[in-house]
């Protein structure tokens, strides 16, 4: 057996595949970067990987467990490049997915409003006689012939994945787990899958929708997920490939083959649980992250360190109610465009992209960006990624002079002021609704900023919420590589019981946990988990008898749980919404099982490095409301534990640049992050 | 007063937009009634401190919300902690339209919430935003709270009383048979609810949990919103908040009045349009809309040559804000930024209503079942826009669906408001889009319904053949198939658009109508009456709705062959119709290129509009 003490994770961004390799036991680590390969992108992982254990001294063997979070599904979701999928569907509804759930969105024209090209069209659609009802109970046979006839003619038609969802399957998956059985012996070449098997959950739109998409990322998941383990096999790894999910944990390559769409926001999930697990070793255990890339932020918040799950998340257009992050996601970056029309001044969400970029990268783009206007501002050195990429204030000046100040009248400092304003107060309006929406009061958390923009904002942020605290990872650009080495294996599984909870005996619910159990220990088994690394969590998700939407109530430890979630939920309620219902019924919808699989998680890796006075590598100056100053540049790299120094700073390295404004002291915390807090007044 | 910067005014915007946001959010999450929690039929807006609507929702039906609260309180009378309530039609001039939306009002105060008087319920949600400076307050004399403006939330309340079980049916005769009326009232005075008032209107609900639930959803949302509002005003100050408001409603109106300008020449241009019934035997009712431009610059809306007020419940008691909220919609297209308020109201300078017509009818005239009216307004807006463009403007809609199924099942009574979709006008630059209901509401999903009512459903589908063909073809209805499993079900239906279907433009064909058939393909088959009430099905009879389309846009023999080919692969057009109305023949699955070239050399000549053959007018 491998030592389990090495461990690799693995980034592969669009750009570069970013290698860490890191001594379990002492919290040694090693990076290596190489250029990403997309034709296979497993060329470059392999690559990567033998660039950082030449560095460490060490042999393939020894490595004990290889991380990854992929970006494969949710690009060929997002981009439209699933592969050609039919859908087999109950006989009367071929245009589910059309139809979907006849909304416009609320914040669209209703006359300029044009509907999303679905991902699988309505002419790959097969409907299938035989029919359940909603209570389980079979009103007529599965039509074998009609399966066997709809396989052909998928194929015919060149699909390459085939997609199961038959009504009532939550309740009864019996029709779909036989239908299911004829697909594999008709079509044993193509990928094919059954909602009963992705999620088993009520509502056929949404199910229907995530099994479609599970199938048409199978095939190219499926590929790269060989690829991998035999180019670590070839290589002479012998640990297991574990991937990272939407839900902040990972699994092993068999349980991603069956259901790929759990990894549709791997790449964002696994940024948060780094925050979390960077957070929790600093000290900090309530926080609200932001990840601010170059088109989109990510926000998330975490109590006690604990990652939220939620199932109404969505990716693109499309909703996807597997268990997710429960993130909010808008659409101001770095590369966010300015633009002034009919007199109104817009940031967002349209970008600029990768290319052309913001016009400071003098790639061609002019038209100004959220990065041009903090380059005006002093924000930002005048190269980035070490010095490699200059940066040229002229152009970021002339953009935002053309398009936003000239038509305001305005100096270009002030409507540089104001990009950013807008873009903060977009993402402080998320930031609300992750925080006070849930019952929280954001001044109780701390602010965590990551990827590469989010360090400029966050104490900007931070003082517009009334937030005294930041924490700036050790790695802001990087913070992948941490969630995926901080992960533990997870996975949920789930009953919809629809109980009335009055009447909802103690053995009922304990049955039902049960059987989750058993379920949970099969999947213990397949992932290898030891006795002792088990852990099992109940949660029951209810609502108000003729509620919507249902909160999840921790299980108590009674042996009548009843009176004790009837507290619970009316207090969650309250919490949340500011009123309950006393009186009013209350329905359990569903019982939920978390499973989690303890990996160890390996030591924090020490920082090295002095005092603040010897990581001056320059100055820049710092246009403020109040006037110019000049502030230290900083290299972060430098900066040893208990470094301490107060705003007006820039601190640089290679992934990201921090802005600590005036007003914020800063301190180097023994795990390398830095916290900055605000001084009183 | 202050001026507002544009960066402020941005950010006031987007921060009033996270406000309905959140609101919304809460509504949706607490609710009880499906038709809230499921359909969502809820709306939210603010206002500015006197009242004029400063940010809507994008729904194109809102008149003056706040007036009829101030016919009866005086704004000096407000102080925090007010919740203000109505769903008087009559009593709101139209503000409200029907009896079933319930419009609740706070009015927002700086220097004093009503959360110290427990007005906001103990909400948690008051953290401030402390941390800027608050720029206009710091400076101003403290004199007690200044009222900054209102926030409102509305929602559709499925029961609330009436002749039969929803409130709204097409037998009714008199507005007093659609549920009870609540005039505006002060629910709440310094946070202190009427109890007794609630207590009330519940009673008079068939489901009065589901009524209650609703409400106190409502009133914890609006309170939410009222919060929130509050910490804008103190973060920029009172007076920057009014700024921004005035600004957002001048550049609403600026926009409106500049394309109101650009898209109609001086004088008058006309439309007429008309819905099929009243659902009691009258009918058609033609709406008659002319819209002048004077050589000064004035837009005058004259409505007054419609129509008599229908003895059915089809009357609209339009708003005169209403046309200027529509266009407003209408015209705010691809306009990133702004947001539907009062400006467009104010871009049309007056607005000519006759008392006792179909648009302005007598109390108490029955309103329930406006919506169709509504709808074919709305068109008939896009019409005048199409006559002074020659064509370029949205083909006609279908006006929504709805069926209701009542009856007892199992010992419990149960009500199913099912709304259902149609298609959507066809645009100059797009297909209209397939099976959508109205702004932001959603379907019933079938495996819900199954689970909720005694109903299983048979097929739930594209209505092939539904959308006007054209070059842009227009969007398709839907099929939607109950088995009644109820020993008896009561049934309403209502469907307009059938005997005026939705027109085309610009050379597109018409789109489809809908029907309503119990027992279809047996011998028991019969039509239902397209607009009807009291119909009763038993155990195992099945229904079978089809909704209408929308109208196409441009000649169908422009339409590029795959295109067409794709929507006859997908169910949304017949080989016949491909064949008859796009002159496309397809073989074995693909395009005959010869044999379509041919049928297309056959075009006739085409007229602006299209309702069963090409006309210069539909009605």
């Amino acid at each position: 057996m491998p030592s389990s003490d090495l461990l690799v994770a693995v980034d592969i961004g669009g750009t570069f595949t970013d290698i860490t390799l890191q001594d379990a036991a002492t919290g040694e680590a090693w990076t290596a970067k190489t250029p990403s390969t997309p034709r296979d992108p497993s060329e470059a992982f392999l690559a990567g990987l033998g660039l950082a254990l030449q560095a460490a001294g060490r042999r393939a063997a020894e490595i004990g467990r290889v991380l990854h979070g992929t970006t494969v599904a949710t690009n060929l979701i997002l981009e439209g490049k699933t592969a050609p999928t039919a859908l087999l569907t109950t006989q009367g509804f071929r245009h589910v997915l059309e139809i979907g759930r006849a909304d416009l969105p609320r914040r669209d024209n209703l006359w300029s409003w044009r509907k999303p090209r679905r991902p699988v069209p309505p002419s790959l659609v097969f409907e299938i006689p035989g029919r359940m009802a909603a209570d389980g109970t079979e009103l007529q046979p599965l039509d074998e012939a009609a399966v066997r006839e709809a396989v052909h003619a998928a194929r015919a038609a060149g699909a390459r994945a085939l997609a199961l969802c038959l009504l009532h399957s939550f309740a009864n998956p019996a029709h779909e787990h036989r239908a299911l059985a004829i697909l594999r012996e008709e079509a044993p070449d193509l990928a094919a899958t059954a909602s009963s098997d992705v999620l088993p959950v009520v509502r056929e739109y949404e199910r229907s929708m995530a099994t479609a998409l599970n199938a048409g990322v199978m095939p190219a998941v499926a590929t790269y997920v060989e690829r991998l383990e035999a180019r670590l096999a070839a290589g002479g790894v012998q640990a297991p490939l574990l991937l990272m999910k939407s839900n902040g944990g990972v699994a092993g390559a068999a349980d991603i083959r069956r259901a790929p769409v759990q990894t549709a926001l791997s790449g964002p999930a696994a940024g948060v649980v780094g925050a979390a697990a960077m957070a929790m070793a600093a000290g900090v255990p309530q926080i609200i992250t932001v990840d601010i890339g170059g088109t989109s932020a990510d926000i998330c918040l975490i109590r006690d360190g604990k990652v939220g799950l939620t199932q109404t998340g969505r990716i693109g257009p499309w909703p996807l109610p597997l268990p997710m992050v429960d993130m909010v996601t808008i659409g101001a970056g770095g590369g966010s465009l300015a633009r002034v029309s009919g007199g109104a001044l817009t940031v967002g969400p349209e970008s600029a992209g990768a290319d052309p970029g913001p016009a400071c990268y003098g790639r061609g783009g002019d038209r100004p960006t959220v990065t041009d206007a903090h380059l005006v501002l002093g924000h930002l050195p005048p190269a980035l990624l070490g010095g490699c990429m200059a940066l040229d204030p002229r152009r970021a000046e002339a953009a935002i002079h053309r398009h936003v100040a000239e038509p305001f009248g305005l100096p270009v400092e002030a409507a540089a002021r104001g990009i950013l304003a807008i873009a903060d107060n977009a993402m402080v309006g998320a930031i609300r609704l992750v925080s006070v929406e849930r019952g929280h009061d954001p001044r109780g958390f701390a602010l965590v900023p990551f990827g590469g923009a989010g360090p400029l904002h966050g104490a900007a942020l931070a003082r517009l919420l009334g937030m005294t605290r930041v924490l700036v990872p050790p790695t802001p650009g990087v913070l992948c590589a941490q969630g995926l080495l901080a992960a533990d294996l997870k996975a949920e599984f789930s009953r919809s019981v629809a109980w009335p909870l009055a009447r909802a005996e103690p053995v009922r619910l304990e049955a039902a946990f049960r059987s989750l159990m058993a379920e949970a220990a099969t999947w213990f088994e397949r992932e290898a988990v030891a006795a002792a690394d088990r852990s099992t969590r109940r949660v029951a998700l209810m609502r108000y008898e003729e509620q919507g939407f249902e909160l999840a109530v921790p299980w108590p430890a009674a042996e009548d749980p009843r009176p004790a979630l009837a507290e619970g939920f009316a207090a969650a309620h309250r919490a949340l919404y500011g009123f309950d219902l006393p009186g009013v019924a209350i329905e359990i919808v569903t019982l939920r099982l978390e499973a989690a699989g303890r990996l160890p998680a390996p030591a924090m890796p020490v920082p090295c490095g002095g005092g603040a006075e010897d990581a001056v590598i320059g100055q820049q100056a710092l246009r403020l409301v109040s006037g110019t100053v000049h502030a230290p540049i900083l290299d972060r790299a430098r900066l040893g534990p208990g470094a301490a120094f107060a705003g007006p700073a820039i601190l640089v390295q290679l992934d990201a640049t921090t802005l600590v404004p005036p007003g914020w002291q800063a301190q180097v915390h023994p795990t390398g992050a830095l916290l900055l807090d605000a001084a009183t007044r | 007063m202050t001026p507002c910067d544009p960066v402020t005014l941005e950010i006031i915007r987007g921060a009033a937009r996270a406000a309905q946001a959140e609101m919304e959010a809460l509504l949706e999450r607490t609710a009880m009634s499906a038709f809230i929690r499921e359909k969502k039929d809820f709306y939210t807006a603010i206002f500015d401190a006197e009242g004029a609507m400063a940010v809507g929702s994008d729904l194109p039906i809102f008149g003056d919300i706040v007036g009829p609260v101030l016919q009866r309180y005086p704004l000096d009378d407000m102080r925090p902690g007010d919740l203000y309530w109505y769903n008087d039609c009559y009593g709101s001039r139209g503000a409200v339209s029907h009896s079933n939306d319930q419009v609740f009002l706070v009015p927002v105060f700086l220097g004093g919430t009503a959360s110290d008087d427990g007005g906001a319920q103990g909400h948690p949600a008051t953290p401030g935003i402390t941390g800027a400076a608050g720029r206009g307050c710091l400076d101003r004399p403290r004199r007690g709270p200044v009222r900054i403006g209102f926030v409102m939330g509305w929602a559709h309340f499925s029961d609330i009383g009436g002749l039969r079980p929803g409130s709204l049916s097409p037998e009714a005769t008199d507005h007093f048979q659609e549920g009870i009326i609540i005039p505006p009232v002060r629910l709440q005075r310094d946070g202190r609810t009427n109890e007794d008032l609630l207590r009330t209107f519940w009673r008079n609900s068939r489901f009065p949990t589901q009524s209650e639930g609703d409400t106190r959803a409502l009133m914890a949302a609006v309170r939410l919103g009222e919060a929130r509002l509050a910490e804008i005003a103190a973060r920029f100050g009172a007076e920057v908040l009014a700024d921004a408001f005035a600004q957002l409603l001048a550049r609403t109106e600026s926009i409106v009045r500049a394309k109101l300008k650009a898209t109609f020449p001086v004088g008058t241009t006309r439309f007429a349009d008309a819905i099929d019934s009243d659902g009691q035997g009258n009918g058609p009712f033609v709406l008659r809309l002319a819209l002048t431009r004077t050589e000064e610059g004035r837009f005058i809306l004259d409505a007054t040559e419609t129509d008599d007020q229908a003895p059915g419940p089809v009357n609209l008691l339009m708003h005169p804000d209403v046309p200027g909220m529509a266009l407003g919609l209408y015209f705010l297209q691809g306009e990133a930024g702004q947001v539907l308020n009062a400006g467009g109201p104010r871009a049309i300078d007056e607005v000519r209503l006759r008392e006792g017509s179909l648009l302005w009818p007598r109390s108490p005239g029955p309103l329930g079942l406006r919506g169709l009216t509504m709808m074919r307004l709305l068109a008939a807006l896009h019409g005048l826009v199409a006559v002074a463009r020659h064509g370029e403007a949205p083909a006609s809609h279908s006006a929504y669906v709805i069926l209701a199924l009542r009856g007892e099942h199992q010992g419990r009574r149960f009500l199913m408001t099912d709304g259902v979709a149609v298609g959507y006008g066809a645009r100059p630059f797009a297909d209209g889009v397939d099976a959508v209901y109205f702004v932001a509401q959603e379907n019933y999903p079938v495996e819900f319904m199954e689970l909720s009512y005694p109903v299983r459903l048979r097929a739930y589908g594209i209505q092939r053949d539904s959308g006007g063909a054209g070059r842009w073809r227009g969007g398709c209805g839907v099929v939607r198939e109950y088995e009644v499993l109820a020993d008896t079900a009561q049934v309403a239906v209502r469907i307009d658009s059938v005997r005026n279907p939705p027109w085309g433009v610009a050379g597109g064909l018409n789109g489809g109508s809908g029907r309503a058939v119990v027992n279809p393909g047996t011998p028991q088959e019969r039509v239902l009456p397209a607009l009807s009430d009291g119909t009763v099905l038993r155990r195992g009879d099945v229904l079978r709705l089809e909704t209408g389309g929308g109208g196409g846009w441009g000649h169908p023999f422009d339409r590029p062959a795959e295109e067409v080919l794709a929507d006859v692969l997908g169910g949304f057009v017949s080989p016949e119709a491909a064949a008859r109305d796009y002159g496309l023949a397809i073989q074995d699955g693909a395009v005959d290129a010869a044999h379509t070239a041919a049928l297309r050399a056959a075009r006739g000549e085409a007229k602006l509009f299209h309702r069963r053959g090409y006309t210069d007018a539909v009605v």
